[in-house]
């Protein structure tokens, strides 16, 4: 064989491609590749999870962190050879997932951890590893008395400082329909959420883009008040922020964070080895401390620290002072939410 | 081109093959672009023509909803307007820097060029929260209002339009300044001393001299500055907050929240048009001055 240099050039293109790109090396490896979410999660996941994975499975997993919208337009655009083989979704996208039919069923018979969920958690096309809790997040320094009601942001003295976001993120979608459920409203009725929005006005001091955006507003004072996450304000207040969390009394909103099994994943024993690490009692236990206080699914857990103190004693308290909303009928209504929302709530 | 003529004439024999190899070495720039971005872009024109978000069939539905719809051209509107705004304070601000910039001497000149080019050396992230950091109700700036007592209540400035022009402004003025500077320092200083010889004022040599020579600089930092702004969309979501709608927001809403790709794409070929047809009046503007300038 002789050396051409177009050969050699394309092979001196290749090497600097596969060094430009190391997914595409190690895409052929085939270990385990999770997609969890950025910041917090992925930390958690792999100072926690990971760990006991690798003893139960003896394989290996690569966290690539992304947000749900692109799992979803990653995974479409490869079905026959998904680059993903653990997906995470908030509820929006899960359902949206398993309409395109992206995510197998859960094997629920072999699984030794399905049964111990809550009910709740019990989704057979993907389970729900934690709950994403969202109440009132407050400045202890300027809200002297901790709020116990979502209708406490309506108050006068809250005047211009009140935060939220807008209906791109879970978050935002979620504390519309809940308002709405307030007022009489319901998922397939928000008419009386957005009559609330509009009585809020005055009291806006801020629409945020999104609720990374909007937690950066109480480092900056620019709001004392509003609708939180409570995973994201634990990370705040670890920085010395002055930010608290408070259960309303019409209950939390709890999200399910559901994990699935990749339709057409060359390795689906790893892949089910790692949801059932996730599921574990050992492993929600861990990831239940501090610093990632994340709400466990497992009944096993004994629910202590920070999240019994501010949240619920126990798996069945957690669950009757939860609020699990029906996110197929808000995918169905939430276009036109949006559209509505960009059109009305201008501060 | 003409200057060069007599001395590249020995060479013609050799000059076709020159001209060829030319071409061949723009080949891998231009199978990249190919590849990575006519390719997208043709696709991104195929999207935008189904009728469906679950994309079953073709049509201009998302044409007429976007073109036909009142709200969706004022965003479009809005959109063009900040990037008006934007260029228009970018070049007020950056024009008297690039002049300092050009006159400063040897040192100096290059202790000016490092505070220009900083900005860009950092992200835009990272310039965009400075931003809040000054602008908050706690910020620089109203704590200094405050202080001073020039006001009793924190002002609003961030979430608002002025902040979000002004914070547009220092985060592209690299932009601005770059083609700035490259325009002033290519005009000939003995011009500016015989317009002052045959009795004409500094402002009036600056009027009649100096900017008609760097019109090509100015409008070539507009075009830059002007794109950059309409489509900054961490500054824009970040300052300008979640109910403030710019076209990048609007598209990012529909493609990513709502998995409606072909309004997206629509929303994403309309913005581009748009684009496209200020950039090509601001290219005849430029062009129109350039023979002005020659005459």
């Amino acid at each position: 064989m002789t050396l051409h240099r177009r050969s050699l050039l394309a092979g001196a293109l290749t090497l600097g491609a596969a060094q430009a790109f190391p997914g595409l090396s190690r895409a052929q490896a085939r270990k385990l590749v999770f997609a969890t979410f950025t910041g917090s999660w992925e930390e958690a996941h792999r100072a926690v999870l990971v760990p006991p994975f690798r003893k139960s499975s003896g394989g290996d997993v690569i966290l690539d962190p992304m947000l749900s919208v692109d799992q979803i337009a990653k995974v479409q655009a490869a079905r026959a050879n998904p680059p993903i083989d653990v997906m995470l979704h908030d509820p929006g996208p899960a359902l949206t997932a398993i309409a395109q039919d992206l995510v197998e069923p859960y094997p629920v018979a072999q699984s030794a951890h399905y049964g111990d969920l809550i009910a709740d958690a019990q989704e057979p096309m993907g389970p729900a590893p934690f709950f994403q809790i969202v109440g009132l997040t407050y400045n202890p320094e300027k809200v002297k008395t901790p709020p116990t009601s979502w209708a406490d942001l309506w108050k006068p003295e809250f005047k211009g400082r009140v935060g939220i976001t807008n209906l791109n993120s879970t978050l935002g979608t979620g504390f519309l329909v809940e308002i709405a459920r307030m007022h009489g409203g319901s998922e397939t009725d928000v008419e009386p959420g957005f009559k609330a929005l509009e009585a809020l006005k005055p009291n806006l001091a801020a629409v945020a883009a999104n609720p990374g955006a909007l937690a950066a507003l109480y480092q900056q004072e620019q709001v004392d008040i509003g609708p939180g996450n409570f995973n994201a304000i634990q990370i705040l207040k670890a920085r010395g922020v002055p930010v608290e969390f408070a259960a309303p009394k019409e209950g939390i909103i709890a999200f399910k964070t559901t994990i699935h099994i990749v339709k057409n994943t060359p390795v689906k024993e790893l892949a089910f080895k790692l949801i059932e690490a996730a599921l574990s009692p050992e492993v929600q236990a861990k990831l239940m401390q501090s610093p990632y206080l994340i709400v466990p699914t497992n009944r096993k857990v004994a629910i202590e620290g920070e999240v019994a103190k501010v949240l619920a004693k126990d798996a069945d308290e957690l669950n009757r002072k939860s609020v699990f909303q029906d996110w197929a009928a808000i995918n169905r209504g939430r276009p036109a939410w949006i559209e509505r929302f960009n059109r009305e709530i201008r501060v | 081109m003409a200057a060069a003529g007599p001395v590249a004439a020995p060479l013609r024999p050799g000059r076709a093959w020159t001209a060829a190899y030319d071409i061949r070495l723009a080949l891998p720039l231009g199978g990249f672009f190919l590849v990575f971005f006519l390719a997208p872009l043709a696709l991104l024109v195929l999207v935008s023509f189904y009728a469906d978000p679950a994309m079953t069939r073709f049509g201009l539905d998302q044409y007429a909803r976007f073109l036909l719809d009142p709200f969706s051209l004022r965003v479009l509107a809005a959109t063009l307007w900040l990037g008006v705004e934007v260029t228009a304070l970018t070049l007020l601000l950056g024009l008297p820097l690039a002049l300092l910039l050009t006159w400063a001497p040897g040192r100096l000149r290059g202790l000016l060029t490092l505070i220009v080019l900083l900005p860009l050396l950092t992200s835009v992230v990272v310039r965009t929260f400075a931003w809040i950091v000054i602008l908050g109700r706690q910020g620089i700036v109203n704590a200094a209002l405050l202080g001073l007592g020039l006001t009793d209540t924190p002002l609003k400035l961030l979430y608002t339009e002025g902040g979000l022009v002004l914070a547009l402004a220092q985060v592209q003025m690299p932009l601005m300044v770059l083609p700035l500077v490259t325009a002033l320092s290519r005009i000939d200083p003995n011009l500016a001393d015989a317009s002052a010889a045959l009795g004409a004022g500094a402002w009036r040599t600056f009027l009649r001299v100096t900017l008609p020579l760097c019109l090509p600089g100015i409008v070539a930092g507009c075009l830059l500055t002007f794109a950059a702004a309409i489509t900054a969309f961490i500054t824009q979501s970040l300052i300008g907050g979640g109910q403030m709608l710019f076209m990048p927001m609007y598209l990012y809403q529909q493609a990513s929240s709502l998995n409606n790709w072909p309004f997206a794409a629509a929303i994403a070929i309309v913005f581009l048009v748009a684009v496209l047809a200020c950039v090509t009046l601001l290219n005849l503007v430029g062009r129109l001055s350039r023979g002005r300038a020659r005459a």
